[in-house]
């Protein structure tokens, strides 16, 4: 049962650590833009960033399940398999840029108006205030964001594993409940605590190392 | 250094600043005084472009802010240093990066550039005397420091002209005389210009050479400091001349304490045995002819107004009531 219980494991961080970095990439992409055309943004733009926003909000208004079965031909085109591990990184990143692009969006919005308009009264680019000013007095937020988005992903991991995909989620599942192994029920279960645990555990001394 | 001609502003249709004109002389300090919300800040921000103007020019070291581009405005805000009311420090920087981030930004591509800006940003804290704190975070610095640390990160370009919004405001009265001193000095060592804007009476007092009121987005008066403050036309009056902000509803009573009458006592005994609050507003010690020590200002709401004129009496209480013009008083009966 333990090498099981460790191979299903292995599977799950697998998958949320790829979805989680493809996610926090474009999310990370996703949220620039809408902060520097944002109502208090460097460039406000009411066009672009109202389209954006409404792509977000629709895109996050998708239960999870639904999302995963739509995108089974973009998730064959992009992984070759429909089902699988490495397929259900697909609709796991999809489903997390917008949630990412958020979250991101929050923690910038934090940041000090104050601060950006020193940096833009001492001859600051766009470019510079983003990188050396925003992103930088935001670190820490967005990296407990990471835990959060993190945290979420190995949530939907587990119920990706539910339809086909791998991992303590489909563990539970497959051979806990349908087979009647409660003992191998509450093992995935713990296990997936006390991962949560770590990551968040994790989050909050690395938010708290930097800020 | 800078030419104000006709300029206006609105946000939507609300006018902020109307048809100003004035000009601030190289090497001078000027005072940009009013009530909060009269423009003072909005004014400041049109001269390095942080704000856009709708009418009027304003010439800053012969450029016309308006006309002037992307580039063109950060060139000029190089030449313009800033110092703000909440400090704007980067909050996960030390002390010597915050100094540094001006000069790193405008040398990111010079070779040998480090031990330049080293040397330069050592040079500055030496000057706000806060060389011994650079590895500090500024978390850990008091007010007075913070601002030192502005001043120091606004002056790292070699600017021609400080701008300073409320600069002193988040400070203590003895830190806003060491700032005031270290802003003179500043002036008069490099003769740089400085423009500043405040509230505070002191802060004009002490270091402006001449100053602009603004009500309202109008100037109400412009000249030489002291000789506005020797005939002080009547907006300025307004505000110097209030200590505190009377509550403008219910009963503001001022009730004397003469050196026999314990001060606590009396408000407390009040409250207690008349079984109503009411809000103190403001106080000083003062000394008067018959050896008043000081004096507590009370607002009580008007339904309890009858019960604590009566106690007073009662109690043999000095005290009058005060009229919203704050000079003006009735005596009781
Ligand atoms: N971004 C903005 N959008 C809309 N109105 C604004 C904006 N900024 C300022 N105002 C308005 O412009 C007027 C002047 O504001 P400003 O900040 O210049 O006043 P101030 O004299 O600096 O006041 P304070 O002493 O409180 O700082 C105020 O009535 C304010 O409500
Ligand atoms: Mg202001």
């Amino acid at each position: 049962m333990i090498t099981t219980l460790f191979s299903a494991l292995n599977e799950t961080l697998y998958m949320v650590f790829l979805s989680t970095l493809f996610s926090a990439v474009g999310g990370f992409g996703l949220a620039l833009p809408m902060i520097l055309t944002g109502p208090h943004g460097l460039r406000p733009n009411a066009g672009i960033y109202t389209a954006l926003d409404t792509a977000v909000n629709l895109l996050r208004s998708f239960p999870f399940m639904i999302l995963m079965i739509a995108l089974i031909p973009f998730t064959r085109l992009v992984a070759g398999v429909a089902y699988g591990n490495t397929a259900t990184v697909v609709p796991l990143t999809i489903s997390a840029i917008p949630f990412m692009a958020r979250l991101v969006e929050g923690s910038l919005l934090e940041v000090d108006p104050g601060v950006v308009e020193a940096a833009r009264a001492f001859g600051a680019s766009d470019s510079q205030i983003i990188c050396r000013v925003m992103v930088k007095e935001a670190l820490p937020s967005i990296i407990l964001n990471l835990a959060v988005l993190a945290i979420t992903l190995l949530g939907y991991s587990a119920m990706a594993g539910a339809i086909g995909g791998g991992g303590l989620g489909a563990l539970a599942y497959n051979e806990g409940y349908i087979r009647f192994r409660a003992d191998i029920m509450f093992c995935a279960v713990a296990v997936l605590i006390v991962v949560v645990q770590c990551l968040q555990s994790g989050g909050n001394y690395l938010y708290k190392k930097l800020r | 250094m800078i030419t104000v001609r006709n300029i206006e502003k609105r946000y939507g249709n609300a006018p902020v600043l109307r048809d100003l004109s004035f000009s601030v002389k190289a090497g001078e300090i000027f005072g940009i005084v009013g009530h909060s919300g009269a423009g003072k800040s909005t004014l400041l921000r049109c001269f390095n472009g942080l704000t856009t103007y709708e009418g009027g020019s304003v010439k800053v070291m012969d450029r016309e802010v308006a006309d002037l581009n992307e580039e063109g405005l950060r060139e000029l805000r190089r030449d313009m240093g800033m110092i703000f009311q909440n400090f704007s420090l980067m909050s996960r920087k030390n002390v010597f990066e915050n100094v540094a981030f001006p000069l790193r930004i405008w040398n990111s591509r010079k070779p040998g550039r480090d031990p330049e800006i080293t040397g330069r940003v050592m040079e500055l804290l030496e000057l706000v005397g806060l060389a011994e704190k650079r590895c500090e975070r500024v978390q850990n610095l008091s007010g007075g420091q913070k601002q030192r640390i502005g001043i120091a990160r606004a002056l790292a370009l070699n600017p021609k002209i400080l701008l300073c919004d409320e600069a002193t405001s988040a400070l203590d009265p003895k830190t806003t005389l060491n700032i005031l001193d270290l802003l003179q000095s500043i002036n008069d060592r490099f003769n740089l210009t400085i423009v500043v804007v405040t509230h505070q009476m002191e802060v004009v007092k002490r270091l402006c050479h001449r100053l602009l009121l603004l009500d309202k987005g109008i100037s109400r008066c412009m000249g030489k400091t002291e000789e506005l403050f020797l005939a002080p036309p009547e907006g300025l009056k307004d505000l110097a001349g209030e200590e505190y902000a009377l509550v403008p509803s219910g009963a503001n009573i001022r009730i004397l304490f003469p050196r026999e009458i314990s001060q606590q006592s009396v408000i407390t005994d009040m409250a207690r045995e008349l079984d109503i609050s009411f809000s103190i507003v403001g106080g000083k010690l003062e000394r008067y002819i018959d050896d008043v020590l000081g004096f507590l200002v009370i607002n009580v709401p008007d339904e309890h107004f009858e019960r604590v004129c009566h106690h007073m009496r009662q109690k043999n209480l000095h005290w009058e009531i005060l009229a919203d013009d704050n000079n003006a008083f009735q005596r009781p009966q």
